[in-house]
């Protein structure tokens, strides 16, 4: 069965008149074609807004009993967000955005899908906790984040990914049945991620969140940790030149340039082997320069000096409780700096950071990185140890210089960063790249970069790349990853009766 | 005639990514009060925000979405408070709030304007005021005694607001005389701003109206325009360089008022009643305020424009002047509202005539924003955002405007 007027009345009686809309320009919004892909999503037949687990569930059973494809969604700034075929509807999960409960005893937060960072993070620490935002601005959500998507993000180094800070779920099964793992079922308390026997946060999240996983989570708790810092968060000045107010005795930030990756390396092992820094990042010197002016025009007027002054950027945050304890960490990091031959870089560019410390809160403004058009891509963004992480980074030099010699991609090679998360057990890389978005052979370029980037991996047996579900893709990766793509595809069809429908 | 195409950069450049409907994060402080788009808090789906409005424009322009009276009412019910543009800005290089604007002129030229709207385009073309009451009784609330300069070249502009709200041109009017300020009052030569016909699109009559009072202006030999309106502020700096170059420099009262507090030539009594307050920025007086500077040129690869654009991010909006007063006043204590200065939550009157319900929903959203600091009073200097915020409700909020405060609490000394 299509789409249809019946199938239509169904989900309104579900969710109510207000919150169903088929009306062309309502439909408009979920449906543009956005810079960073090549084509304009296929339209849905229809949005609809639940405002519970059970309208959710409702709506799936709908869907199936009729035929109807489904795409849950709620911020629609990752490409699958969108419908990719007819007969699909969006199910926007915007209307469920309780915060059901912050523990502050036992470290957890129980959120709904429209939960955004910008709301979560000042409640988790008015109560003295954090958790590792991913970057993707204030609006976006935390438990997709969690739940859904890889998620690795900037601020992660004194935690870890999101998905293993991921507690139990609830989520509405591709059948309509609503499914709540770990502790969530067992009363014995959000602090234990799960029941006894196996993870199934795997199950539900898989590798690489969107990609991998079955159903739609409802809601998530996820572990939060002790916040060094003052609980209130002030600010003076007007956007973006604004000045955060922090306790400067006890927060400091410190930017460092180095002329090599394998420097970096050791800095950051050094750093994690004595738990020194709250953050601590290999960074892109592009998102950087972005970030740090104020319109594409700044950009390119201060591109050629900071890309030499920050070339290959290790931003340090410390944090701490006491000035004894800022200055121990001042002590050794100095030390560990020195050991491994970084710079410190003038303090008129780490002062932006000390004003700028909403970044280290939620990654604020990195949709700067956008300013140059919006055409723009991270790829790799897998993670392994920190060593692998570098040595990756260094592979980049192998194949990009064809792309940006040639002005296929924008021309900065070094534009990758390593982020260390667990104080050093490991770390994530991204390599992110722009195109020029009125070039025609914009996105075959970018295609073709991608491709390079793969082979370099594949060639050198590199963890570079989350696998992305199941496919053709995902086999020819998967056999480097000990073949987890066939167990994916196992769940996969276990989990999901409606596979091919 | 509307050109969405001048506007194709910033409407293919968005990647959806939420920044112009929530705080930026620098403001965070909760929950509660993170939204910043009133449509898109009330309405839900992405297609009511800044981001659903680009990509609204997008298929018109393309011609896959055709306008339409359901459209235009959506159009329309927005209330352009231009959070979105300013937040987008603060990332992105993009023209939310003047691709809104185009739009609704490109939905106004091919003929789609809710009832009321059309009502009040008609309101200025007879009588020259947004509410169709008779020209001739604009000023007719000033005490026969009331003398102005006649040869001043500083004017003080009353606006549409005055037939309604006629105590704030008056507490206006102590302050110029208090502090000793040469000014004149238009009478029957002025007409409405225009600031309504250009911010619902129907940029015929807007243009003819802002041509007639540029004119004027300069045929009266006119270099200040003081204003006590917000919205007449806003149109003043943001509207008119659209249409003209003006020649006139635009003031607002609090901006007056806060220089002759400063040159001690306005003084405060002691004795005033205490009240905690809560400041609430019009977005035409703070965010919106920003002189636009027409630009044309290209954009080229990533990014560049050239020539070099001067952006309007909010950041030199009337924010501090208002707030000076405030603290200058005795007995006055503030409280900061989490959405305040450019990240203000709008009062909603802008859609109260296309959509009642979401207009009142906008203004107690932002009556419980000001109860929840513990403020027992919203201060303003706005007449439509006094009509949204003066209620009589649960959160037992007066509602005061800051011109007749600071009217009501000059010492007499100050009033001499």
């Amino acid at each position: 069965m299509s789409f249809s007027e019946q199938v239509y009345q169904e989900l309104a009686a579900v969710v109510g008149e207000r919150n169903i809309s088929r009306e062309e320009y309502v439909l408009a919004g979920n449906r543009a074609k956005t810079p960073e892909i090549p084509f304009a999503h296929p339209s849905p037949e229809a949005i609809v807004l639940p405002g519970s687990t059970e309208e959710v569930a409702e709506i799936v059973r709908i869907c199936n009993r009729c035929g109807i494809k489904y795409v849950a969604v709620v911020t629609g700034c990752i490409p699958s967000a969108y419908a990719t075929g007819e007969d699909t509807i969006i199910i926007h999960l915007k209307r469920m955005n309780r915060i059901v409960e912050i523990n502050d005893k036992d470290r957890y937060a129980l959120i709904e899908p429209g939960v955004r960072h910008v709301q979560l993070y000042p409640e988790v620490r008015k109560r003295g906790l954090s958790y590792a935002a991913a970057a993707v601005g204030p609006g976006g959500s935390p438990l997709v984040t969690y739940s859904c998507t890889g998620g690795d993000n900037h601020v992660q180094y004194g935690t870890s990914r999101p998905s293993r800070y991921l507690l139990g779920v609830e989520l509405v099964t591709p059948e309509g049945e609503i499914l709540r793992t770990g502790s969530l079922q067992t009363d014995s308390g959000w602090f234990c991620p799960e029941s006894p026997g196996p993870s199934l946060r795997g199950v539900v999240r898989g590798y690489s969140g969107n990609s991998g996983k079955v159903g739609i989570v409802t809601k998530c708790a996820i572990a939060l940790d002790m916040c060094k810092g003052p609980a209130e968060i002030r600010r003076e000045g007007i956007t973006p030149h604004h000045k955060m107010i922090m306790d400067s005795d006890c927060s400091r930030v410190y930017v460092f340039n180095y002329e090599n990756i394998q420097d970096v390396c050791d800095a950051i092992i050094a750093l994690g082997e004595n738990e020194i820094g709250a953050t601590v990042q290999k960074y892109f010197y592009l998102p950087l320069t972005l970030m740090m002016t104020n319109s594409a025009n700044e950009f390119w007027e201060k591109w050629d000096t900071y890309k030499e002054v920050m070339s290959m950027p290790l931003v340090v945050h410390l944090a701490a409780h006491s000035v004894r304890e800022r200055e121990y960490e001042e002590k050794i990091l100095f030390d560990i700096i020195n050991e491994t031959h970084g710079t410190r870089i003038p303090r008129e560019y780490e002062q932006w950071w000390e004003d700028h410390m909403d970044y280290f809160m939620i990654v604020s403004r990195l949709q700067s990185v956008l300013r140059l058009g919006g055409s723009w891509l991270p790829i790799k963004t897998g993670a392994e140890s920190v060593q692998h992480m570098c040595d990756v980074g260094e592979s980049i030099g192998e194949f990009i210089h064809d792309f940006t010699n040639t002005g296929k991609i924008f021309n900065a090679p070094e534009n990758y960063q390593i982020i260390p998360m667990e104080y050093g057990h490991f770390a994530s890389i991204e390599l992110l790249f722009m195109w020029d978005r009125f070039d025609p052979d914009g996105f075959k370029n970018m295609a073709e970069f991608c491709a390079a980037s793969r082979e370099s991996d594949l060639k050198k047996h590199y963890h570079a790349s989350p696998i992305m579900g199941y496919g053709k893709r995902a086999e020819k990766q998967g056999v480097l990853y000990s073949n987890c793509h066939i167990w994916a595809q196992l769940i996969y069809e276990a989990y999901n009766p409606y596979i091919g429908q | 005639m509307a050109d969405l195409k001048a506007l194709k950069y910033t409407i293919e450049s968005c990647n959806h990514c939420g920044q112009c409907k929530w705080l930026l994060p620098a403001r965070m402080s909760g929950w509660d009060f993170a939204s910043v788009c009133p449509i898109n808090a009330y309405f839900h789906f992405d297609a009511y925000s800044g981001q659903g409005m680009l990509n609204i424009a997008g298929e018109v322009m393309q011609s896959t979405i055709s306008h339409s009276d359901d459209l235009a009412k959506m159009l329309q019910t927005c209330t352009a408070c231009g959070a979105c543009d300013i937040n987008c800005k603060n990332v992105r290089d993009m023209e939310v709030l003047d691709t809104i604007y185009e739009l609704r002129r490109s939905s106004v030229e091919a003929g789609f304007l809710p009832e009321s709207r059309r009502k009040t385009a008609e309101n200025v073309q007879k009588e020259h005021n947004i509410y169709g009451l008779p020209h001739k009784d604009r000023f007719s609330f000033l005490p026969e005694d009331f003398e102005d300069d006649p040869d001043a070249d500083t004017v003080l502009f009353a606006g549409c607001s005055v037939y309604r709200h006629p105590e704030t041109l008056l507490a206006a009017i102590r302050i110029l005389k208090a502090g000793g300020v040469k000014f004149r009052i238009l009478r029957e030569d002025e007409w409405c701003c225009g600031a309504s016909m250009w911010r619902m699109g129907d940029y015929k009559a807007a243009d003819a109206l802002v041509r007639r009072n540029n004119e004027l202006f300069a045929s009266l030999g006119i270099k200040t325009v003081i204003t006590a309106c917000a919205e007449c502020f806003g149109a003043f700096l943001s509207g008119y360089p659209r249409f003209v170059q003006p020649e006139f420099k635009t003031l607002h009262i609090t901006q007056v008022a806060a220089e002759l507090v400063k040159q001690g030539k306005l003084t405060f009594r002691e004795d005033g009643e205490p009240m905690i307050a809560t400041y609430h920025d019009p977005c035409m007086l703070g965010r919106l305020s920003e002189e636009y500077v027409p630009w044309e040129g290209e954009i080229r690869s990533y990014g560049l424009h050239v020539p070099d654009k001067q952006w309007r991010r909010g950041e030199n909006g009337v924010y501090e002047q208002p707030r000076e007063l405030l603290r200058a006043i005795p007995g006055v204590t503030i409280k900061e509202m989490p959405r305040s200065y450019e990240e203000a939550w709008c009062c909603g009157a802008n859609a109260s005539d296309v959509d009642p319900e979401f207009s009142a929903f906008t203004a107690e959203e932002r009556r419980r924003e000001a109860a929840s600091v513990g403020a027992d009073t919203i201060v303003s200097c706005c007449p439509f955002c006094r009509e949204a915020l003066d209620a009589d409700d649960e959160y037992r909020l007066d509602y005061k405007d800051l011109t007749e405060l600071i009217a009501d609490r000059l010492s007499e000394e100050g009033q001499k």
